[in-house]
Formats: C-alpha cells, sequence, structure tokens
C-alpha cells in the first residue's frame, strides 16, 4: 500500500522526534522539576537555588563572601572570568595568526596543522598537558619566567591560588585558538585577493590591511568564534578537573566541576540541577544570539 | 485545554504541512516509544545472572582410552574476574604477581585487572552502585568508609562468614564494619613511618637521625646549606593525599596519637589550641621558612629527591619499591612521636558482581595467603593477616617493621580515610592552600572544622 503524501515525511520524523523527545526533551525538562524539588520536605520550592547560591563550601562555592584581590571568588564568578579572558585572547590570537599565516607565512598548512592539534587532543589530555606547562620543573612558563628573573612566575602556577585560574585560562587560549584559526582561514578565503593588493598598492600599511580591510569582512566568523568559545567557556570541565580538580582552595573550581561534584560526590541530584539550570541560564543569551545571526 | 489543543494542532498543520492522518500517526508513535521508554525505566533491574562454576557432577566423564585415537584433554570452562585496584606502574606489577601466583592453583580463572586510583572510584562508584551496576566483580580500595556507605546502602556483600575477624591486626576492620558486619577483607598494610632519606646521602654529607625538635631544625638548617639541595624536604602532590600525610605525621607527633583519634571522632576542633599548636607553632613555620618544597606531583619527586635535589620525602613504606636500591633507604619519624599512621587496602565485592563462588574463593584467598605473596613482593606492604609467615616478608621491608617495632610506635588510622565523604577532598585541597599561602593557617582550620562532618552544627 502506497503511503499518502503527508505520511511519508511523518514517519521518517517520528524515528528522530522520538529520540529527541526521549533524550533531549525529558531530561531538560526533568532536569527543571528536580531544580525546584526539596528532598528534605517532598515539596517544591526554591530552598535548591538559594543553597547553592550561599554555599560557603570552598568546593561547592558559586559566589564567594567576600572578594580579595585573587581567587577564589566562587565558581560562578571564575566561569565569568573566563570568558572576559579567554574570549578576546582566543579572538584577537586566531585573527591575527589567520591574518599571518595566509599573507606572511609559506607553508602554513603545518602550521595550522600543529595549531589545530590542539583541539583534536582530548580536553582532559589537555588539562594534564596544562598542569605541565606551569610546572616549575617541567613546565615551559615558569622556565621563561625565570630567565627573565620574574621570581613570582617561576613558580608552579596551578599550585598557588593567585596564578591556578589564569594558568588555566592561558592553557586553555593554546588548546582552543585552533579552533579559531582553522574559522577565520576558511572565512579569509572568501575575501578576495584584490582587496588586499589594492590596498598595497594605495599604500596600506600591514595594520591597515588588517584592521580595515580584513576584520570587517571577518564579522560573521567573529561571531561564531565569540559565541563558540563562551560556550566552551560556560561548560568547561575536563581541563579543570585533570589539572587542579578546581583547588587550591577552590580557586580553580567552575559552574560545571561544582554541578558534577554535587551528582557524583553528594548524590544530591537535585542540588545538581539547580547549578545545571543555572549554567544554562547564563549560557541562554548567547545560544540566542547565534540562533538570531543563523536566520539573519 | 481543547481551544488550546486545537490551536496546537492548526498550528503544526500549518507550520509543517503534514495532513491529519500524518499527525495523528506522529503522535501515535510518539506516545508509543514514550511508553515503551517509561515502562521499562519503572522495571526492576534484573541481577547479573551468575555464570555456575563447572561442578564435578555436570563434567563429563572423559571416553576410555582408546590405543587408537589420541585422549582429549578436558579444559574446564574459563572463569573471568573483573578486579578494581588502586595500583599502577611497578606497584601494579607486584600485585600481577600476587595474582599469577592464584593462577598457578585455579587454571580455570582468568583476571582482568584495572587500575582505578581510590579518589576515582569514590567519584563513579556511588553512580554505579545507584545503576545496579559494578565495573568490577572484587574492589579493593583504601576508602574504608566508601565501603561502609556502599553497604548502608545495600551495594556490598556481607564478608562476615568469609572471613575470622580474630586473625587480623586489631581494629583494621572497624571502618567497614556496619551493624555487626563486615563488609570488606583487609589486604595488606601500609606504614606511613617518617622521613625517608638516602643513607648515601646522609653519610657523604656528615647528617644524622635527629633524636629532639632542635635536632631536627639543625639538620633541615644544615641541609638547606648543602650546595645542589633545593630544598630540604620535598612536598608530594597527587590529588593532595601526600600533604595530608605529613601533616598527620606532625599532628600525631606533638600532639600524640590521641589528637589524631580525637580529630577522626570530631571530639576536638581544628581551631582548638592543641591542634593550633602543632600548626601554628610547627608545621607553618616549616612553611614559611621554606623547609618544604612547593608540591610537585609525587613520583616525579621521588626520582627528584633520589637524585639529590632533596634530602628528605615523606611517604609510605611502598616508596621501598620505587626506587633503584632499597637498602641504600632509611627513615626516622618525627622527634618524640609516640604513633605512624598504618592502614590497608579493603578488599570488596559489589552485590552486582558476576561468578559469585569463585570470586569468594578468591577473596578468602587474597585476604590470608594472597598477604603472604603480596608482602613478599618489593610492595612494601605488611601482611594484616596475623598468621603470615613473617619470615616471607620482602627483606628490605623485615628491617622498616623491626625499626618501627623498636621505636614502640602504635599504629593509628588515617585521618582523612576515616572521615571520608566530601571532606575528605577538602582536607587535601585546604592544605595544598596552607602549603603555598601559609598565612592563611586561621581561615584552613576555620574551614576544616565547619565542614568536619560530626563537627557541623557544634
Amino acid at each position: 500500500m502506497a503511503l499518502s503524501r503527508g505520511l511519508r515525511p511523518a514517519l521518517f520524523l517520528s524515528f528522530p522526534l522520538s529520540l529527541i523527545a526521549v533524550f533531549v526533551l525529558y531530561p531538560m525538562v526533568a532536569t527543571v522539576f528536580y531544580s525546584f524539588y526539596d528532598k528534605e520536605t517532598g515539596s517544591f520550592s526554591l530552598n535548591n537555588y538559594i543553597d547553592v547560591l550561599l554555599s560557603a563550601h570552598p568546593l561547592y562555592m558559586l559566589v564567594a563572601q567576600s572578594f580579595g584581590p585573587t581567587p577564589p571568588w566562587g565558581a560562578l564568578i571564575h566561569n565569568l572570568v573566563w570568558v572576559a579572558l579567554h574570549v578576546p585572547l582566543v579572538t584577537l590570537l586566531g585573527l591575527v595568526l589567520a591574518f599571518l599565516l595566509k599573507y606572511y607565512v609559506k607553508g602554513s598548512t603545518l602550521v595550522k596543522a600543529i595549531l589545530f592539534l590542539g583541539i583534536v587532543i582530548p580536553p582532559a589530555v589537555g588539562g594534564l598537558i596544562i598542569r605541565f606547562m606551569f610546572d616549575n620543573v617541567v613546565g615551559v612558563a615558569p622556565t621563561v619566567f625565570s630567565y627573565l628573573g620574574v621570581e613570582e612566575l617561576s613558580k608552579t602556577w596551578t599550585a598557588y591560588p593567585q596564578t591556578a585560574l589564569f594558568a588555566l585560562i592561558l592553557g586553555s587560549v593554546w588548546i582552543w585558538s585552533g579552533f579559531a584559526v582553522t574559522i577565520f582561514s576558511a572565512a579569509l578565503e572568501s575575501i578576495p585577493k584584490s582587496h588586499v593588493e589594492a590596498a598595497k598598492v594605495f599604500g596600506a600599511s600591514m595594520w591597515h590591511i588588517f584592521s580595515r580591510v580584513i576584520v570587517p569582512q571577518l564579522k560573521p566568523a567573529v561571531i561564531i568564534v565569540v559565541v563558540m568559545t563562551v560556550l566552551w567557556d560556560m561548560k568547561i570541565f575536563d581541563i579543570v578537573y585533570a589539572s587542579t580538580g578546581g583547588g587550591p582552595g577552590g580557586s580553580t573550581n567552575v559552574l560545571a566541576l561544582v554541578m558534577y561534584t554535587y551528582f557524583a560526590r553528594a548524590l544530591d541530584f537535585y542540588k545538581s540541577a539547580a547549578v545545571a539550570v543555572l549554567l544554562t541560564l547564563i549560557a541562554a543569551p548567547f545560544i540566542a544570539l547565534v540562533v538570531r545571526w543563523l536566520r539573519e | 485545554m481543547f481551544i488550546n489543543t486545537c490551536f496546537l494542532y492548526t498550528s503544526m498543520s500549518k507550520v509543517i504541512g503534514l495532513s491529519t492522518k500524518a499527525i495523528v500517526a506522529v503522535v501515535i508513535v510518539l506516545v508509543a516509544i514514550v511508553g515503551i521508554a517509561a515502562w521499562l525505566v519503572t522495571q526492576p533491574t534484573a541481577q547479573p545472572t551468575t555464570t555456575p562454576s563447572p561442578t564435578p557432577a555436570e563434567t563429563p566423564s572423559p571416553p576410555a582410552p582408546s590405543p587408537t585415537t589420541p585422549t582429549p584433554t578436558a579444559t574446564p570452562q574459563k572463569i573471568k574476574i573483573r578486579v578494581i585496584g588502586p595500583w599502577s606502574g611497578k606497584e601494579m606489577e607486584y600485585f600481577m604477581q600476587v595474582l599469577d601466583e592464584y593462577k598457578k592453583a585455579h587454571p580455570e580463572i582468568e583476571f582482568e585487572y584495572t587500575p582505578v586510583r581510590s579518589e576515582d572510584l569514590a567519584k563513579t562508584l556511588p553512580l554505579q552502585f545507584e545503576a545496579k551496576t559494578t565495573p568490577a566483580d572484587v574492589i579493593i580500595t583504601s576508602f574504608g568508609w566508601l565501603v561502609a556507605e556502599m553497604a548502608k546502602k545495600g551495594h556490598v556483600e556481607d564478608l562476615s562468614g568469609l572471613i575470622n575477624k580474630n586473625e587480623y591486626v586489631g581494629g583494621i576492620l572497624d571502618s567497614v564494619t556496619v551493624d555487626g558486619k563486615v563488609y570488606a577483607a583487609p589486604f595488606t598494610m601500609w606504614l606511613k613511618p617518617g622521613f625517608w632519606y638516602r643513607k648515601s646521602f646522609f653519610e657523604k654529607h656528615g647528617l644524622s637521625e635527629p633524636k629532639t625538635w632542635d635536632e631536627f631544625k639543625a639538620l633541615l638548617d644544615k641541609i638547606k646549606g648543602i650546595e645542589g639541595v633545593k630544598k630540604p624536604i620535598v612536598t608530594g602532590d597527587g590529588v593532595g593525599w601526600p600533604i595530608s600525610d605529613v601533616t598527620e605525621h606532625f599532628i600525631i607527633a606533638i600532639g600524640g596519637p590521641q589528637l589524631q583519634l580525637d580529630l577522626i571522632d570530631g571530639k576536638i576542633k581544628f581551631t582548638d589550641p592543641q591542634v593550633r599548636n602543632v600548626f601554628e607553632n610547627y608545621l607553618a613555620p616549616l612553611i614559611k621558612g621554606g623547609y618544604f618544597s612547593e608540591p610537585i606531583e609525587w613520583t616525579t619527586a621521588v626520582e627528584l629527591w633520589w637524585k639529590g635535589e632533596y634530602a628528605l620525602y615523606f611517604m609510605g613504606t611502598w616508596i621501598t619499591g620505587m626506587v633503584e636500591n632499597p637498602n641504600d633507604l632509611a627513615f626516622f619519624p618525627l622527634p618524640g612521636a609516640k604513633g605512624v599512621v598504618g592502614g590497608t587496602d579493603y578488599i570488596f565485592v559489589p552485590k552486582y558482581a558476576g561468578n559469585k563462588e569463585a570470586v569468594l574463593e578468591f577473596v578468602k584467598w587474597l585476604a590470608t595467603e594472597g598477604q603472604v605473596v603480596h608482602a613478599s613482593t618489593p610492595a612494601g606492604k605488611i601482611p594484616t593477616w596475623v598468621k603470615a609467615d613473617p619470615g616471607r616478608l620482602w627483606g628490605p621491608m623485615q628491617g622498616v617493621y623491626k625499626k618501627v617495632t623498636d621505636l614502640g610506635l602504635s599504629i593509628v588510622p588515617d585521618l582523612d580515610d576515616s572521615v571520608g565523604g566530601d571532606w575528605q577532598p577538602l582536607f587535601w585541597d585546604q592544605l595544598k592552600l596552607l602549603w603555598v599561602s601559609p598565612d592563611q593557617l586561621n581561615n584552613v582550620l576555620e574551614t576544616l572544622t565547619k565542614e568536619h562532618p560530626k563537627l557541623k552544627g557544634s
């Protein structure tokens, strides 16, 4: 029996839709539902949110009760620091590297492949590499600063609350910049060579070509890199877990790690759900930005 | 409600462009799949079926030998036992020797060993047990608190009838006993007896073991002055435990073994003057004075210390099996110490393990004869089974054991392994913080008091 024109697409759609319903929609709804469930009283309330936001336990703290000049400031604030530092660094580095590799470096494919390695390696391995990168015995960064005579930065960065968070962010710049370079390199291919050559003919400097000719034409790519990096920063977990475990003194803790600790260590699924919802709410504006941009 | 449904239907028809039949079909399929999924979720999880061990009655008799046909060799059915333990590298090699020994007498057994650190087990096992599954049939961990916690939730087999409690070192089963039932069997024991040094290094530089605190300080100062030595004491770093070990040694040596026991039981606060004395007048001044290195990954620290970049290393007895020449190794406890931390690795069987009969037989062997085999390797362990032949102890460990006995050091349980739970990683993390920021001592002591499970709310 031949299927009607309407029934055929419905049958095709039913399987993926049902998978989405079971594995995406149901967990999402259930997570929001659980986040309001108070296991003590069996009722629904905001208690889980209040508890997670007010916790002063160094391994669960989302917002510090008092702010010092150095971490720990709380997992939520640390995520925002990640966004504030990591996003501009990755975007700028990616832009500059892609530009230089395209117009000024011969054999740039090899360099791009090396840069791309960062996002090929599993993030947990990346976390271990970061730990060694900033180790005072074998690490590159402390060795360089030791030669430069900067005593404060010749130590193991991940061991000190003053430097641990920034070590992870800088290490992640190395890991994630390969992604930015790849996106910008692809976008650069779409810019006609004549634009750059014309600018050169008119005597434009390298800086002017970069800032006035290249960057304006890369706006869509910049949006992709910024949004994807923000999302990477909000859900950052493996790197922190493998390198510092959120320490020392909770100075590198992040939302996803707190969510995991509630879930796997304390087996408090309801507070874990509350942290997950908070994480989603913070990331939501960026997701909305992507959706809007995709529509445009 | 009805209006809403109609509106939804109309919108779907318009948006997707599907006919009524098609939408009904999609809804039916969706409801069916969600229903099946819900039904599956609500079904009780079936217990894993155990593969029965071959019994003599079930084994067919071999055919009578014939002069013309060769006799077929009866191969017993292989039984696989999955084992998880905390050892990797050389320590794993020594444990594999124990498994090999068992296989000699039980050729039908085959082992699948997976190394998993106890701290990782503590994060993954509870979830797996909640899902009524287990990653291994036999699990070995030093975290007695984890065994007890899982036993209380009904995830662990009761081993009370399997081992004789009186055949083990006193108190060793306390942390795995719940309501009078024993949920784990002890394996070999380690000690954390003091600061290890190379005899050749001490001889070369004319150093000797200190007998008083002042002599200890003088020794550290003398070492500080030796060319090529970065710091007198190297600080091992992992997830945090090497730092907690040296801290506990200070607590026991300065405050006495009872102080350690009181801290475990929550009878005394970390902010108590007795505990403050240990930290403020002994430990923190050494950290501030630059006598300790900053935390270095603990196995890397072994190499650096052995090379002579550091002179002293506080570590457990397993270090004897990690160095090139264990005969060049010696240790001394902090002057005045009346006790040392000692502990064991607990062997337990999850409720969801397969091949129960073979598994339990193996566990019984591991907790008795298996200990003798393990203690005879360079694993740096001593048996907790009192019937073990002390003559079979690995040579270098006999010396260590003799020294601990001669000094009259009592064995005290590990602080963080005993308190366990969320407090354990907090303790490690706070001590890491203290090591690099000794000025934060007050905060550290207050946090440890506030979050101690037996002190909360006090």
